[in-house]
């Protein structure tokens, strides 16, 4: 039975595929964890240059020995009402050194970071700022990376 | 989440928390927690250190347990604006 009757003809209907799957399994208990932070929502530090709203792959590294109150956020994508009243709501800093204080994970990475998602140019996402981002962590021991994003 | 999965792909194991959690399936997120809130409120209400606290230990302990690509789980914590 003849399946193909017109070689290479592709739907016209966008049908998005999700890309194969990418895993590292978690190899020591939270209490010895290094935990790394990237969030995709903007935040910076207010003495950093602002992202551009308009589109920008760069990134912000942010001490994790500085204080919410000197963090803002630049992003043209969504409502930043909430993230202007706490940094928290999307960069849980205060959260996370409680957590390192309470024992329930190891410590914070030295360097957090900060970048502007929800779209842009994508290939420099996956072969700039994604790299840039997981050098860091590498460099600095982190061993499970957690982010706010989409 | 295409810079999550880089840095899985750099062997650093990593969680998501996403407002927005087709999206971030759709684009092949390794693991993600999902509570219910918007943007930009991904790690809970605005001055909701409970909520906050809540939502980082929960995604932490998925983390830890989660065992296959694309695993995710709906969190019980809820914040809209008002």
């Amino acid at each position: 039975m003849q399946l193909t009757t017109a070689p290479g003809m592709q739907s016209e209907i966008f049908a998005p595929t999700t890309p194969p799957p990418v895993w590292t399994p978690v190899s020591k208990p939270l209490e010895q964890c290094v935990v790394g932070f990237a969030t995709a929502g903007g935040i910076h530090l207010k003495a950093q240059t602002p992202f551009n709203p308009a589109g920008d792959f760069s990134i912000r590294e942010i001490p994790s020995a500085a204080k919410t109150a000197d963090m803002m956020v630049t992003h043209g994508g969504y409502d930043n009402s909430d993230v202007n009243k706490d940094i928290n709501a999307m960069l849980p800093l205060d959260r996370l050194h409680e957590l390192v204080n309470a024992g329930f994970i190891g410590g914070v990475a030295k360097t957090l970071v900060g970048f502007m998602g929800g779209g842009g140019n994508v290939e420099k996402f996956r072969n700039e700022t994604g790299p840039a981002i997981a050098k860091i962590f590498k460099d600095e021991g982190v061993d499970i990376c957690l982010l706010t994003a989409g | 989440m295409i810079v999550q999965r880089t840095i899985e792909a750099a062997g650093i194991p990593t969680i998501i928390i996403a407002a927005l959690p087709p999206v971030v399936k759709q684009q092949g997120s390794p693991r993600f927690v999902s509570p219910r809130v918007p943007m930009g409120a991904n790690a809970g209400a605005p001055n909701n250190k409970e909520m906050q606290t809540g939502i980082i230990k929960d995604t932490l302990q998925c983390l830890m347990e989660f065992d296959h690509f694309g695993q995710s789980k709906a969190l019980p914590y809820e914040y809209k604006h008002t």
